[in-house]
């Protein structure tokens, strides 16, 4: 995989080496981005070489006015702002630098880093940064909601078309990205925003970073829970792009189904959850599984048919999930090619962007974040196949229905309800167990445990792959 | 790093050669001449390199940092921002941007080793946001190491692998970085040490249809560090850095 990728980088490089037969990108999105970054730059740029900035006309403290709080994140806050130049509403994210003993924090630098290097319509807009009163300011364009208040809200009936344009959406996005040799690291729904234009944006690069530099080992500890990819689970170090890609699938099964698709309580539950769900995999569909660092053995489970799955989605849909969801990380998918999948360009076609539907605004004062309706832990969201299935009974269940969504909607205790329950127990079949060898092996891990984190914490220091991040660990808790 | 060049905001950010030498107004009150100033930048490069020894990163944050270096002087003077201060800041801010990060205070241990200078961490951690601004932000840098090993192996030159590498850190004594594209600094590099090693690969470099002017050009300037600026008589530089205004 390194070397294919060293490879495809070394023939690149060596295509660049002719000026003329290599235009600035083929792909008319990506330059029609670039333009517009130069467009931005042609102002600052002409400020680089003449001796005396000229004064700007505004200090950014005073060009963006501060609105409401949006939100606190673990290095920052972030408001609602207007900029008073170009009459549009931005967030601005305060990075509090206070007593740092370490200046500006890595993950802030790291967003504005691979942003500054980003411009395209399904990635998030830096617009500006700048310091203010020892405090760094980020300016970004403003969202409107995120796809996960869209999955949750069940005022929305996602069509396949609507489920299909925020999929090329995001994958537009991570194309652009690995592209650039960019990966993500974070995807998930609650990171990916939405403009009020109906535009997805990849948003939140805390733990992004550049890939593509050989023999650099990067940590497995990246991306929420429940969207990590087997590699990642496994313990990897040398892993690809193809993480974004395992957690993009795990999007397209979210929206599909209404909610989180592998909901594991841990390392070892989540891998347990990826195999029942995929099957455990042979020898010769991933043949260095047992290489990994972190590698246990599970007991075969075959794979149930992805169609038990996703009852609802269509032929293309299941080929193009499984294709993604591929256990090997060699054959899985790349983003580019999942574009070119046929699912993209067979009936229905994705809906434009400004139709897809938007989520209620419960809190007009505060639109940018709908309270969130259900917490992780409590009632499944009802899919559209399961609600579509429940309007064949619209005298009792569709009543019950209701119910109990204002019951959730208030934070009551969610009340079961038949149907979906045993339908849900169809659905998932027994997950794989941890076989003897691998438990003993498991024990000999936790055991070492103690000393293989200090080992971690020494190599993570010397090589450092990425400080021990307090964000991380924060989002991580957030899904677990 | 293998990334797409080309779309990069170092490939945007690269500037006329003429424009990179020149003395900025505040200095030349100071009466800095563009010699001063070329022989500032050197001596701090090489502080940057000294330091980043003890320090302990890779080669990567060291020729990061030195960009940024040179390419913060092309924005302010050297009077605005105190060099001595500049230069750690510099690889301070590299070790992170490159995924690398050392302590602040490691940086500032080391440097009040080398210098007499008093700057403190919270000095430091202040520079770190007015290099962030002057930098424009744009922190990714792309350097000839990676495109070198590529040409060399494409060329079926691994044995100038030794006298090439050692050439392209030499260009960073130079503002070939801010004015040139990595791989065109690369392959400079080993038409340098093509001749050096008395290896002929003219065949390799007609087939790449490059411009060979540039190429050329960049040659002579590595070429004119290794005739004049290889030692540096202490004086001289004592004579440029003391026209600085004195903090301490």
């Amino acid at each position: 995989m390194r070397e294919e990728q060293n490879q495809l980088s070394a023939n690149n490089d060596i295509n660049m080496v002719d000026l003329n037969q290599h235009p600035a990108d083929s792909n008319p999105e990506l330059s029609e981005g670039t333009d517009n970054v130069n467009k931005n730059d042609n102002s600052k740029g002409s400020r680089a070489p003449p001796p005396h900035p000229p004064p700007k006309q505004l200090d950014p403290s005073e060009r963006y006015r501060k609105g409401i709080t949006l939100g606190q994140g673990t290095y920052g806050t972030v408001y609602k702002a207007f900029d008073i130049v170009t009459n549009k509403t931005v967030a601005v994210k305060k990075i509090h630098l206070g007593n740092a003993k370490e200046g500006v924090n890595v993950t802030a630098l790291r967003e504005i880093k691979l942003l500054k290097e980003l411009s395209h319509p399904n990635i998030i807009q830096l617009i500006d940064a700048y310091p203010h009163k020892q405090n760094l300011h980020i300016v970004f364009e403003f969202m409107e909601s995120d796809l996960e208040t869209v999955i949750k809200d069940r005022n929305i009936v996602l069509s396949p078309a609507d489920i299909k344009s925020y999929m090329q959406m995001t994958l537009k996005g991570l194309a652009v990205c690995h592209k650039k040799w960019i990966l993500h690291r974070d995807m998930k729904p609650n990171n990916l925003l939405i403009a009020s234009d109906g535009q997805l944006k990849l948003g939140d690069f805390g733990l992004a970073r550049l890939f593509g530099s050989p023999n650099r080992r990067f940590t497995h500890q990246v991306f929420a829970l429940w969207y990590r990819a087997p590699e990642l689970l496994f313990g990897s170090k040398n892993y690809g792009p193809v993480v974004d890609i395992w957690a993009a699938g795990c999007i397209f099964a979210e929206l599909l189904l209404r909610r989180p698709f592998l909901q594991g309580t841990g390392d070892l539950d989540q891998i347990g959850k990826v195999f029942a769900a995929f099957g455990t995999p042979r020898q010769s569909q991933w043949p260095e599984v047992g290489t990994l660092p972190d590698f246990v053995e599970f007991q075969f489970v075959p794979a149930p048919p992805l169609r038990s799955l996703f009852p609802m989605a269509s032929e293309d849909a299941l080929d193009l999930l499984s294709k993604m969801f591929t256990l090997d990380p060699k054959n899985r998918i790349s983003a580019q090619q999942a574009l070119e999948h046929r699912y993209f360009s067979s009936v229905p076609a994705p809906t434009r962007p400004d139709l897809l539907p938007k989520p209620s605004r419960v809190d007009s004062a505060n639109p940018s974040r709908p309270p969130q309706l259900a917490s992780p832990g409590g009632p499944v969201v009802l899919s559209p196949s399961k609600a579509r299935r429940v309007m064949l009974f619209p005298n009792n269940l569709a009543g019950i229905l209701s119910k109990q969504v204002s019951q959730s909607a208030s934070g009551g205790t969610p009340i079961e309800f038949d149907m979906p329950t045993h339908k849900l127990r169809e659905v998932y079949p027994p997950r794989s167990r941890i076989t003897e060898s691998g438990k003993k092996h498991l024990k000999r891990k936790t055991m070492d445990m103690s000393a293989a984190l200090d080992e971690c914490a020494r190599e993570q220091e010397s090589e450092s792959n990425l400080d021990p991040d307090p964000q991380h660990s924060a989002k991580k808790e957030k899904h677990t | 790093m293998a990334a797409n060049f080309w779309t990069s905001s170092h490939c945007k950010e690269l500037l006329d050669a003429e424009k990179v030498g020149i003395v900025h107004p505040l200095d030349k009150e100071h009466g800095l001449t563009q010699e001063d100033v070329k022989i500032i930048k050197i001596h701090m490069s090489n502080y940057i390199r000294t330091l980043s020894q003890s320090v302990k990163v890779r080669q990567r944050v060291v020729a990061t940092a030195i960009t940024y270096f040179r390419r913060v002087y092309t924005r302010k003077g050297f009077t605005e921002y105190d060099p001595q201060l500049v230069a750690p800041t510099c690889l301070y801010l590299a070790s992170k941007a490159e995924e690398s990060t050392v302590q602040a205070k490691l940086v500032i241990f080391y440097m009040k080793r080398y210098t007499k200078h008093r700057y403190e961490i919270k000095d430091m951690l202040e520079m770190e946001m007015k290099l962030l601004e002057a930098l424009d932000y744009y922190l990714v840098i792309y350097h000839p190491y990676h495109p070198l090993i590529q040409l060399l192996q494409d060329a079926n030159l691994a044995e100038l692998k030794v006298t090439a590498w050692s050439l392209v850190n030499d260009t960073y004594r130079t503002d070939l970085i801010l004015t040139y594209a990595p791989y065109m600094i690369a392959l400079a590099c080993i038409y340098f040490a093509c001749i050096v090693m008395e290896k002929d690969a003219h065949t390799w470099f007609e087939e790449l249809r490059v411009d060979m002017n540039e190429i050329k050009n960049i040659s002579m300037e590595i070429v004119d560090y290794y005739d004049n600026y290889r030692s540096i008589p202490e004086e001289k530089i004592n004579s440029a850095l003391n026209k600085l205004p004195q903090r301490f």
